[in-house]
Formats: structure tokens, C-alpha cells, sequence
């Protein structure tokens, strides 16, 4: 058996925003593989996570920009490839599913035309085949009634709602990688166990890889294989799902630390002690 | 009922067509933390709206330190239940000041002393000084939170209802600012109603819960028999799967 590159490769990510007072660095050496799996990248908001998920799809916004040793997709150089070819690999290799349907929908174009216009890009199919699989994709995030939906404006559907949708408008194209952006935070306990099962199914039936941007470290810890800590655009620890609540590093065990619990009520909650060398060692 | 205290009997509110509050009863106690979970669409942020005298059109009797609530509530109504809503991001005007924000509500009640008032709202909420003239866009979220949460209490209000107070933030600021509102309800002996989705944070306020589905309340609880003998409803019992599933992985 030959063996298969990972889907993707990060070697010592850097994302900077040159502002006029200073420079923001908001991933600070960041690397990781990943292979047809679940990696989990954790943190608190301004931890890098997202901007991590941006970088590998050239989304980052002006003024940033993005440094790395090495960042690969199947082994192709995605560093040294022109625009028009990130360009291509977006949406129908690796896709990602932002945090806010809100602002990631297009207010004046039904949902249904969104995912459908995804498609006929993608898969240089016509109109009515397009139709049917946007039909076919809201049917699979179980939108209950998918016709009626599909001819819905995102004003008029919930939050939970276009979450769903913008999960099936990045899924339409069968994309190797997934970068979720944290896909299920807005969703009900409930919906977000359905969605959960999308995604493992995809991964285990397709081969998909998914990188799931989180804060949520216990839906993190049931759900991913990996799990990357980040704080600060620095990974704090590196470690397998499972063992999460076993980390070591201080920044994991004070997140862990101040999570309510339904069966072990506390008087007062412990708060998260931030620690200056975080950011400053390797 | 003592000053503080809330009782609601057969609350029906309709937009429309739709019949979104079906025959809600319950009450709180002067100084109880009282929770309200269900999923989103269930309601509970309409209980709360009419609470506050955000929504006026609604059927039953809801009595606020015993005196039935009017429909159209007067100014003392208002100083005496306060709101924090869900998002921090979106709950401040952007173009006013921390000061300007907390300023409003006095002068709309006629309050003396301003000045005092807002410095000592904000070091409540654990805000130095610095803040009183910064925008909102200059905050963290857990930090604008603090500012709603402190124009809430500028009004110096019995009750404070709290729509998903903290759902919009990360785990580590949550805790903070559940720690701040817990302190700040011994203190001030507040009366505090809960809205959320997450068992666990209500568990950690609230000494009792209400169940909320499609508009009505399926159950109603003390925490600690709902942390013994799980619910008798079988959404309560998927809420209490759901929340310790995820807490499994703390154990």
C-alpha cells in the first residue's frame, strides 16, 4: 500500500495584521497534519482558531498576512499557488462553514438558489439537476420541509435554521476537507446532536477530513479524535480527544476548571487565571 | 407577596395566528433564582418580555410584589424590572459612551446624582473608571456584559431578568460574570429570572426550574430532585442527557 499524503499539512503558521500602531499576531507558529479524521482546534475568541481555518482557504482579510514554512493539501504546495488555483481548490476540495449565518448568507437570494448556485459552480451542472440536490441536501440536515424552505430568504429562517443551510451549501460540493467554524453554537441541544451525526457520517462514509473550531471543550472531547489548544495564536497542548480533561497544561485545566456542572454544584465558580509565559514559550 | 416577588397565572400570548405562551403559571419569591430552559422557540424569552413590558399584548394575570401588572405599566414599573439581554454586541449603541449609556435611564427616571450613580454602577460590575467614557466597540464582550448588566442595576430594580446572560460568551468570561451576578443578587438581594438553554448554568443560579416546550411548561423543579430523580417529562430528561453527555467528559 502506498502511502497517502495527509489531506493537509501546516508547518509554523504565522498570521500577522500590520496596523498603524503595531503589528497583531494572531497565529503565532502554528502546525498540525491532518488525515481523514476529526482534529477539534480549541480556544477562547482571539485564541487564532479562526484565522487558522482562513489561512488554509487564502480568506484572510486585508491587511493580514499569512507566513508558513510548508502548507499543503494533498500534497500540493498551497503557498506557491496563484490565486485562480486557491481559488478552484475553494468550496470544492476544502470548504468551510462560518460561524454566523446571519452575515455569511446573501440576504436577497433565496437559500435554496444559494445552495443550488453552489452546486452548478462546483459541479458545472445545469439548473434543474442543481434544483434537486439542494432539495436532496436540505432533506439531509433534516429541514423538515425542504421545498417549502429552499424558497425561503435567510431573514426568514432561524438561526438554527441557516446553520443548517450553510452546512448543506459547503457539503454540496463533496469537499475533501470540511473547516467548520463552530458549526453547532448556535443550535439546540437537540439539532446540534443531529448535525454532529452529518458529520461523523461524512467522515466516516467519505473519507472526509474535518477541522471543527470550537470553545466548547466538552462537545469537543465527545465528539473529535484530536484536539489542539490554542491560546493567544500559540498551541498550549496537542492531545487525543478522550484524554482532554487529562491535560496537562495549566491554560486546559483552567478552561476545564470554570464549566458549571449539573451534578456537582460548586458555590462559586472557579475563574481562569491567565499566565504571561504562555505566550512567550514554545 | 413581599417586594421582589413574581407571580404569573395562565399567561396566553398570540402574534397572529401563532399561540406562542399557552396557559403558563408559575412564581417566584422575593430573592428566589428562578430558571426558565427550553429549546429556542419555546417562549421563554416571550415570558420575559412580558415581564418587562416589552410585550402588551398578552391574556392572564401576572402580579409583580403582589400588584396586578396593567398592560401599560407606568415608570415606576419599569425602574423596578430590569433586563440583560443575550447579545453585548448588540444590546449597546454603538455611538454612545459607557457614560452616555448609563446616563439614559437616570435622567429618563429623574434620579439625582448622576454622577455618583454611574461610578458606583460600574465599580458593582467590577469596571474601573477608566471605562466610563470609552465606546462599546472598545469592550471585550464579557466587558460590555458588565455594562449592561450595570445599566440594569443603575435603576436599582427588585428583580432582573436575564435572557441567555452569557450564551454569547466564552466559558472562561462566563463564569466570571455568573460569579458577578450570584454576588451581585446576595448583595443587593435581588430577585433574578433565568432564561437559557444550558442546564448546567441554570443549575448553578437557579434553586428551581421550569421546563418550557412549544409554549407551555412541560415541568417544574427543584434543581437538586431534578439532579436526584431526573425529570418526569421526557424533553426535562433529554435536557438533563444532553447536559450531562458533555459533562460526562469532565468526570
Amino acid at each position: 500500500m502506498t502511502e497517502e499524503p495527509p489531506l493537509v499539512e501546516v508547518s509554523n503558521l504565522r498570521v500577522r495584521f500590520h496596523t498603524p500602531t503595531r503589528i497583531v499576531e494572531a497565529v503565532r507558529g502554528l502546525s498540525f497534519s491532518l488525515g481523514r479524521e476529526k482534529l477539534a482546534i480549541v480556544g477562547e475568541s482571539g485564541s487564532g482558531k479562526s484565522m487558522t481555518g482562513r489561512a488554509l482557504l487564502d480568506l484572510v482579510p486585508w491587511p493580514g498576512e499569512v507566513q508558513a514554512d510548508a502548507m499543503r493539501f494533498k500534497g500540493q504546495d498551497l503557498l506557491g499557488m496563484s490565486g485562480e488555483a486557491r481559488r478552484r481548490l475553494r468550496g470544492r476540495h476544502i470548504s468551510m462553514v462560518m460561524q454566523d449565518p446571519k452575515f455569511s448568507l446573501n440576504p436577497v437570494m433565496t437559500v435554496g438558489r444559494q445552495i443550488a448556485e453552489a452546486y452548478q459552480l462546483h459541479r458545472k451542472a445545469g439548473k434543474a439537476e442543481a434544483r434537486d440536490r439542494a432539495l436532496a441536501m436540505l432533506e439531509d440536515v433534516l429541514i423538515r420541509e425542504p421545498s417549502r424552505v429552499f424558497d425561503l430568504y435567510p431573514h426568514e429562517v432561524s438561526g438554527g435554521m441557516g446553520q443548517r443551510v450553510m452546512i448543506a451549501m459547503m457539503l454540496i460540493g463533496e469537499p475533501d476537507v470540511l473547516i467548520a467554524d463552530e458549526p453547532t453554537s448556535a443550535l439546540d441541544v437537540t439539532v446540534q446532536a443531529q448535525i454532529l451525526d452529518i458529520l461523523e457520517k461524512l467522515v466516516t462514509d467519505r473519507g472526509m477530513g474535518l477541522i471543527f473550531i470550537s470553545h466548547d471543550l466538552p462537545l469537543v472531547s465527545a465528539f473529535c479524535d484530536r484536539v489542539i489548544v490554542m491560546y493567544g495564536g500559540r498551541v498550549m497542548e496537542s492531545l487525543p480527544a478522550r484524554e482532554l480533561t487529562k491535560g496537562q497544561h495549566a491554560y486546559t485545566r483552567g478552561l476545564l476548571g470554570c464549566l458549571p456542572d449539573l451534578d456537582r454544584p460548586v458555590r462559586r465558580l472557579a475563574t481562569l487565571q491567565r499566565d504571561e509565559s504562555w505566550l512567550r514559550g514554545g | 407577596m413581599g417586594p421582589g416577588s413574581i407571580a404569573v397565572r395562565k399567561l396566553n400570548v398570540r402574534f397572529g395566528e401563532a399561540h406562542v405562551l399557552k396557559d403558563v403559571s408559575f412564581s417566584v419569591g422575593a430573592g428566589e433564582s428562578f430558571g426558565l430552559v427550553g429549546e429556542s422557540g419555546s417562549g421563554k424569552s416571550t415570558v420575559l418580555r412580558v415581564l418587562s413590558g416589552l410585550n402588551r399584548n398578552w391574556d392572564g394575570v401576572v402580579e409583580i410584589d403582589g400588584n396586578p401588572l396593567p398592560q401599560r405599566p407606568d415608570k415606576a414599573f419599569f425602574r423596578s424590572v430590569q433586563m440583560v439581554f443575550q447579545d453585548p454586541f448588540a444590546s449597546l449603541h454603538p455611538r454612545m459612551t459607557i457614560d452616555a449609556i448609563l446616563a439614559e435611564p437616570l435622567a429618563i427616571h429623574g434620579l439625582d446624582q448622576p454622577d455618583r450613580r454611574i461610578e458606583r454602577a460600574l465599580a458593582e460590575v467590577g469596571l474601573d473608571g477608566g471605562f466610563r467614557f470609552r465606546f462599546p466597540h472598545q469592550l471585550s464582550g464579557g466587558q460590555r456584559q458588565r455594562v449592561a448588566i450595570a445599566r440594569a442595576l443603575i435603576l436599582e430594580p427588585r428583580i432582573l431578568l436575564l435572557d441567555e446572560p452569557t450564551s454569547a460568551l466564552d466559558v472562561s468570561i462566563q463564569a466570571e460574570v455568573l460569579n458577578l451576578l450570584q454576588d451581585l443578587k446576595l448583595r443587593l438581594g435581588l430577585t433574578l429570572l433565568l432564561v437559557s438553554h444550558n442546564l448546567a448554568v441554570v443549575g448553578h443560579m437557579c434553586s428551581r426550574v421550569a421546563v418550557m416546550k412549544l409554549g407551555r411548561i412541560v415541568e417544574e423543579s427543584d434543581i437538586d430532585s431534578l439532579r436526584k430523580q431526573g425529570g418526569q417529562d421526557a424533553y426535562t430528561q433529554e435536557l438533563i442527557a444532553a447536559s450531562r453527555r458533555v459533562a460526562l467528559a469532565t468526570a
